[in-house]
């Protein structure tokens, strides 16, 4: 007869899926390389520069808070903070000194993370915040730190057509003014302060939702944030998502759907006028709609609660670029309704199976 | 061809089923020295009637029912008692156990089969299947005649065979199905008939297509399944089956329903036909770590280091033994426990089929909750039970849990989600009775 055999015990299942935290955060990182490629296109090598600028931040802040801490540091690597900083450069101008990504990324990575207990203990999303942080600290540059696509290969030849509609050429004096190309959502954001002149609104209007714009949108040939101007290339990365099953579309296409649906309602100067295509493509709605609603830890985990987070970020997105104080919304939509999370995580909590609605 | 049914949720592990389905099922003799438990079914043990010395019978009672949610015991040998002791058990750390020596395996105590069962009394063929010591063969083991005495006042109008066999690696009741079609069939006609039940279904995962087309073939009726765990829970094969929802805290009864296992209703023709006790059962013995994975027909009590070298022994650096399946089975510390009647499959699983991790922070994915099949939010619940707050945790509906391991199978963090429910279960359980007493 053999001899006996112990074993070690533990809990069931013993068997689990391939998918861990680490996978995901890395899959994150490449399905956001297409869009770097495109900043590095059409912004030049700055571009790069900057984002690995913030990279590197948002990971050393991990690891020195961590060592700090006396936590292992190992979560340093696990691919989150280097999302984190991958999504606060893409958030930010790219005509911006390199320290300025640097500040946004220790802060989002030491303040909205760290401090709050880490990976997935955070309240809103940390690279908004941080972003939210430089926008409060550094508006001038936050604001006016534009270049025009193709800027830094075509020197002083800029491109007035591929920005959409530069600020400068509709300023009053009709001079072109090469150092802040404008974003397409700030041309749009002027012409409704223009109450007295209903016709240069319409054909500035007209311009932005014009075919060619609309080209220029998707292809990322506009003025913008570092990351979030080529829709092409962040679908690209949003269909990789999506064929390794880290994406739940429920949160996206509620987004998306939502600015859709209020950018006509509401996107233009009246009612039923606006462009929902244009509302989609322009500024960062791509952007935040395939990597910053969608993430994780600051979203419900109800399915109706993931529907209600799209909607209303949505909704909140579009009422900031048609009467809020910024031109572009996408953020703080976003950082509103991270805020809102426990709330709709409570009250949307399905019914279990077999139990019966009180009072129903 | 039927619609391909399903329930709402689940996940989809891989099944490693091939290891062993195409293995006919073997006999095993009974080996030399059997370790019957008393506690092989759910509910009280049996009360041991034997003593060391005593000469049994194979098929005489070794130990009797004890009480309403309990039944006997037989020996599944002619031999001698060596010693009633605590032994090591497959689903337990320890329990009541009768020793015997083996001497032969033929012959013995068996009951008169019940003369044609189609016309006999109902509540003959029920005391028959109580005192052959019948229970569910999937698993959960809970006393088959207790299942068929529903209370004064409930109609039953569903049988449902349960065929599924979503548990990865298990194939006992594939190979079941496809060499003991004929007792099955007959088997679950005499449930049906028990019930009062005239359209009894058997519910088939579609990766056993053989096992489908010969029940068809032999007449029975065959829900087809799609292949999704975890289908062959109780709850979950009667939503894909028939559509209807058992209530939170209650019982498949409660919508007129009764599920019996396909092995249950082979044990059913052994027990009323023949008068053969429920004292043999087909397990699967799968896993990387044995040599030649197979299903084995083995007499309760045979010692699992026994079936595993029927299996042509251990294989590389087995990590984990488990009784039942992966995901629901039980590690067990030791091979010299026995087969019990519940026992579906015996698992010596490699590292590279165990998932062993540390637990990182829920990253709030919300897969847990996409995958429930009872739509609960594993991880609210398991981090009320982390942080000790029972009664959040009950609020959460900690309590619907049945541990299918759905939810810890996909997290992505590695959290032990079922340990942490499965724990609060037992705190709320303890301070509801601390709060009665």
């Amino acid at each position: 007869m053999t001899e006996n055999r112990i074993f070690d015990l533990a809990v069931s299942p013993h068997v689990g899926s391939s998918k861990n935290t680490k996978k995901i955060m890395w899959d994150v990182v490449i399905a956001l390389i297409p869009a770097l490629i495109a900043a590095f296109w059409f912004f030049g090598p700055r571009a790069l520069m900057l984002v690995a600028a913030s990279v590197g931040a948002a990971v050393l802040t991990e690891w020195l808070c961590l060592k700090f801490m006396k936590r292992p540091v190992n979560f340093a690597f696990d691919g989150s903070a280097v999302v984190t900083g991958l999504l606060l450069a893409y958030n930010v101008p790219p005509g911006v000194p390199w320290w300025l990504p640097v500040i946004g990324s220790a802060f989002a990575i030491a303040v909205a993370k760290q401090a709050f207990g880490g990976l997935g203990h955070n309240i809103v999303n940390p690279a908004l915040l941080g972003r939210a942080f430089l926008v409060a600290s550094f508006p001038v540059l936050m604001t006016a730190g534009w270049i025009a696509p193709m800027q830094w290969k075509d020197g002083e030849r800029i491109d007035v057509q591929a920005c959409g509609v530069s600020t400068a050429q509709l300023s009053e004096s009709g001079e072109f003014d090469a150092l802040s190309g404008a974003t397409p959502l700030n041309a749009l954001k002027q012409t409704f302060t223009w109450e007295g002149e209903p016709e240069r609104s319409e054909e500035v209007r007209s311009m932005l939702f014009s075919k060619e714009s609309i080209k220029n949108l998707f292809m990322g040939r506009i003025g913008g944030c570092i990351g979030e101007t080529s829709v092409i290339m962040l679908l690209l990365g949003a269909i990789y998502l999506v064929l390794r099953g880290v994406l739940e579309l429920r949160l996206p296409l509620s987004y998306l759907g939502s600015v859709a649906l209020f950018g006509w309602l509401f996107g233009g100067q009246g009612w039923l006028d606006g462009n929902p295509l244009f509302h989609l493509l322009a500024g960062g709605v791509i952007l935040g709609g395939f990597f910053m609603v969608t993430d994780m830890v600051t979203t419900p985990v109800t399915k109706k609660g993931r529907i209600i987070f799209g909607v209303g970020a949505g909704l909140l997105t579009m009422v900031i670029r048609r009467w809020g104080g910024y031109p572009e919304g996408c953020s703080y939509s976003i950082l509103l309704m991270n805020l809102c999370t426990p709330l709709i995580d409570r009250y949307t909590k399905p019914l279990s199976f077999g139990e019966v609605k009180k009072n129903g | 061809m039927s619609k391909v049914k399903s329930f709402a949720g689940g996940a989809h592990p891989s099944g490693n089923k091939d290891l062993s389905s195409g293995a006919a099922v073997v006999r095993l003799p009974a080996p030399e020295v059997v370790t019957v438990p008393l506690c092989q079914h759910l509910g009280a043990p049996s009360r041991p009637v034997v003593k060391p010395g005593d000469e049994v019978k194979r098929g005489s009672v070794i130990g009797e029912q004890n009480g309403f949610i309990s039944l006997p015991t037989h020996s599944p040998v002619n031999g001698k008692v060596l010693r009633v002791e605590n032994a090591p058990m497959p689903h337990m750390r320890s329990g009541p156990a009768v020793v015997i020596k083996t001497e032969s395996e033929d012959g013995g105590e068996v009951y008169e089969p019940v003369p044609d069962w189609r016309n006999a009394d109902i509540s003959l063929i029920v005391n028959r299947i109580k005192e052959a010591g019948v229970c569910g063969m999937g698993g959960a083991s809970f006393p088959t005649y207790v299942k068929l005495s529903p209370p004064e006042g409930v109609k039953i109008d569903t049988l449902i065979i349960n065929g599924v066999e979503c548990e990865p690696y298990l194939t006992a009741d594939h190979r079941l199905m496809l060499e003991r079609a004929d007792d099955l069939i007959t088997g679950m006609n005499i449930l049906a008939r028990v019930l009062g039940v005239t359209d009894p279904c058997i519910g088939i995962e579609v990766n056993k297509p053989d096992a489908i087309e010969l029940l068809e073939k032999k007449g029975a009726k065959v829900i087809r399944l799609k292949v999704q765990y975890p289908q062959g829970a109780e709850k979950q094969l009667i939503d894909a089956a028939v559509g209807r929802e058992v209530p939170a805290g209650g019982l498949p009864l409660n919508v007129g329903v009764v599920v019996q296992n396909v092995g249950t209703c082979v044990a059913v023709t052994e027990a009323v036909c023949k008068g053969m006790p429920c004292i043999r059962r087909i397990t699967t013995v799968s896993g990387m770590g044995v040599n030649s994975p197979g299903n084995f027909n083995v007499c309760v009590g045979t010692p699992v280091s026994t079936l595993i070298d029927a299996a042509g022994g251990y294989k590389g650096d087995v990590r984990r033994l488990i009784s039942g399946g992966p995901m629901m089975g039980m590690a067990m510390f030791t091979d010299a426990a026995p087969v019990t009647k519940g026992t579906s499959g015996i698992l010596a699983l490699v590292p590279a089929e165990v998932r062993d991790v540390v637990e990182g922070p829920c990253i709030r994915c919300g897969k847990c909750v996409d995958v429930c099949p009872l739509r609960l939010c594993a991880s609210v619940i398991a981090t009320a039970s982390e942080y000790g707050k029972w009664e959040d945790a009950e609020k959460a509906g900690a309590l619907n849990c049945m541990a299918c391991g759905t939810c810890s199978y996909v997290c992505p963090a590695g959290r032990y989600l079922v340990h942490h429910i499965k724990r609060a279960q037992n705190e709320i359980r303890a301070l509801a009775r601390a709060r009665e007493a």
